[in-house]
């Protein structure tokens, strides 16, 4: 079922929390809100849910407004950051809860709950109690009792952020898995953009109760709207430089680089480049496409090595070598810029100035 | 053969126990010279040297009480006491007492945990001051309050009734249940109320399937509380009621001393049967106590 939000505001006294929100939320697609705490992401779920009011704007499932619909009559399912399992009741209770309170017969509850419980392999755990199980456990508990009941519409907020990074990894692709099987329209709230990246169709990247960018993974991390989304999606995060546009060069320090050619020519227009680590290479000599700087540090990461650059102007630029490559602390490093990797942004607005191609 | 640090274990351990057995002995004294006063018969009561075990078993003072028979003190018409005693009215009284336990504690379980309920969960001025404020009556003592409500029980025509009692230990127990329910209702994270919410369930299947078993612990220590505090209350016991039929058992077994004769027995046993029921709810809800007031005592 498609989710539409149409120009959706939430206000708590005089702290407006969301800011005219338009989404769309594709039927049977896996769709994120990602943004820093306190960018109003799990507001934005819970009204969807129906859990928190509505100050202006509507909601839509399919064709039908839901502004006014009690949770319960809305069809969802949501799985919380806390498991929200109801600790007096079995793990078995806790799955057929749902069904229960909606008079569905004892027989069709129980064959539910085993068959999820067979999927999420907690069918030996049915007789205890959620203090009785583990984090993971509990994880897939709470994702039973949302699936049990086959919503059109699947809510989770922050799911995988109680877990130890292990288990987090091999939550993602089950979740994902769960997702395919289920055919239910999606939508997750993260801060995590790893998360987001590995497991959204698409991504709505939120700051400050606006959307910063909506689009796949793939647009958003190689055309980043805005200063804040190229700042936030990324990791190791992209370096920025401040300075000046002129004659289809960056004016950056005492040093310039080559620049694409942009959708609108600009001329001493002060912008702010962006470059991810992995975006960067070394040069064996200085030349037109290189800036140089010092080794100020390095961090052996496993496969790579992130080599932190000082440049003459203090500024310092993070780029991301082979574990093999030989670098030593101090020693010059001459760091290559290929302008089709590029991004710039108006210092002003922060908003992108688009390349021409 | 043991080592010098297993020695000083052992003795350690022994000295640690002799003190625990002391102590529980101290405190426990009373109540077994009681149950065995109770058990003697009265030629052994005043016998010296005193007997802690006794030497005849009798239940000759539990049998007075329980049956209400008319107790003589020694052979002969001539010593029965005229009227009344105390020991006839012992099964009234004791009922009285659960009566008015039983209500009083009722009434403050489920005013205070509904207002607990709101209280936590939905947004209203004074809200968060209330529970606080509601503890203020504790400071100072409770015979102020007695005469006020003395005067309005009055007005309401239910002296020398139950209700007075009831309502009486409900205007005493209520702001402390109230603010331990509060302090139990706040550990309750509200997920558990938005997913039963979403699962299907209404407000109320909430409150009843969700809220009131997840709160069961912090119910029971507020009871508790409630029961000790009716059950032992003595001094509005003595001011609201002025009938023999509707005393409750604390004023009641004073009635033991009055005269020129006080009959320990029976006084002993009914000291004794006074105590049991509440021994006994002690016994099998004590975990749930310490749960209930440990929560609160956290998030309080």
């Amino acid at each position: 079922m498609e989710v539409r939000l149409e120009r959706i505001n939430k206000r708590f006294g005089a702290v407006q929390i969301l800011k005219d929100i338009d989404l769309v939320f594709p039927s049977r697609k896996f769709v994120t809100l990602l943004g820093p705490s306190g960018c109003g992401k799990t507001t934005l779920l819970r009204m969807i849910a129906g859990l928190e009011d509505i100050t202006a704007g509507k909601i839509w499932f399919g064709e039908r407004v839901v502004n006014e619909l009690a949770p319960r009559d809305r069809n969802i399912a949501m799985v919380f950051q806390s498991y929200a399992l109801y600790p007096q009741m079995t793990v078995r209770r806790n799955l057929g809860y749902g069904l229960r309170v909606r008079g569905t017969p004892v027989s069709e509850i129980d064959t539910a709950v085993e068959r999820v419980a067979r999927i999420l392999e907690i069918d030996h755990l049915l007789e205890r109690k959620p203090a009785q199980l583990s984090g993971g456990q509990r994880q897939r508990v709470a994702l039973g009792r949302a699936m049990v009941r086959k919503p059109d519409i699947f809510l989770m907020d922050e799911p995988l952020s109680n877990l130890d990074a292990k288990l987090r990894v091999t939550m993602r692709g089950e979740l994902r898995r769960f997702h395919l099987d289920l055919n239910a329209t999606t939508i997750y709230v993260t801060h995590d953009q790893l998360e987001a990246m590995t497991m959204s169709d698409l991504i709505a990247v939120m700051h400050h109760g606006v959307v910063q960018q909506y689009g796949t993974p793939a647009e958003i991390y190689s055309k980043p709207a805005n200063l804040f989304v190229a700042g936030f999606i990324g990791s190791p995060p992209m370096n920025f430089l401040e300075g000046e546009i002129s004659n289809r060069r960056f004016l950056v320090g005492d040093g310039s680089l080559p620049l694409p050619a942009l959708q609108v020519e600009a001329n001493a227009q002060k912008a702010v480049l962006g470059v991810r680590p992995q975006d960067l290479s070394r040069a064996p000599a200085a030349g037109q496409d290189t800036i140089t700087g010092t080794i100020s540090l390095v961090e052996l990461l496993g496969s790579e090595k992130l080599v932190e650059v000082q440049l003459q102007n203090r500024k310092r630029m993070s780029i991301q070598l082979r574990a093999d490559a030989f670098v030593e602390m101090g020693a010059l490093f001459h760091l290559r810029f290929d302008p089709q990797r590029l991004h710039l942004f108006d210092k002003e607005s922060g908003n992108i100035i688009p390349a021409s191609n | 053969m043991l080592t010098r640090k297993q020695l000083w274990r052992a003795a350690r351990d022994a000295l640690l126990y002799v003190s625990l057995c002391t102590v529980t002995f101290i405190v426990c004294f009373p109540l077994i010279w009681a149950l065995s006063t109770s058990l003697k018969p009265k030629s052994e009561i005043f016998a010296t040297p005193p007997t802690l075990v006794p030497r005849t078993l009798t239940f000759e003072n539990y049998e007075a009480l329980l049956t209400g028979r008319q107790q003589y003190y020694h052979s002969g018409p001539q010593t029965a006491p005229s009227g009344p005693t105390p020991a006839q009215f012992f099964t009234r009284w004791f009922v009285n007492s659960v009566i008015v336990t039983a209500g009083s504690t009722l009434i403050s379980i489920v005013i205070s945990t509904l207002a607990a309920y709101s209280l936590t969960r939905f947004r209203y001025w004074g809200r968060s001051v209330v529970p606080y404020f509601s503890l203020l009556g504790y400071m100072v003592p409770s015979i102020i309050f007695v005469f006020p409500l003395f005067l309005m029980m009055v007005r309401l025509e239910l002296t020398d009734s139950l209700w007075s009692l009831i309502f009486g230990y409900v205007s005493i127990t209520l702001p402390f249940c109230m603010w331990l329910m509060w302090a139990f209702m706040r550990s309750i994270p509200i997920e558990i109320e938005e997913a039963a919410l979403i699962d299907g369930a209404s407000r109320y299947q909430v409150f009843r399937q969700v809220v009131l078993p997840t709160a069961l612990p912090g119910i029971i220590a507020a009871s508790i509380f409630a029961m000790i505090v009716s059950w032992n209350d003595y001094l509005f016991g003595r001011v609201f009621i002025n009938s023999l039929d509707n005393l409750t058992l604390t004023v009641g077994v004073m009635l033991f001393f009055e005269g020129t004769h006080v009959d320990w027995g029976l006084l002993m046993a009914a000291s004794v049967l006074m105590t049991v029921p509440m021994a006994i709810l002690f016994m099998a809800l004590q975990r749930h106590l310490v749960a209930g007031f440990g929560a609160g005592a956290v998030k309080g």
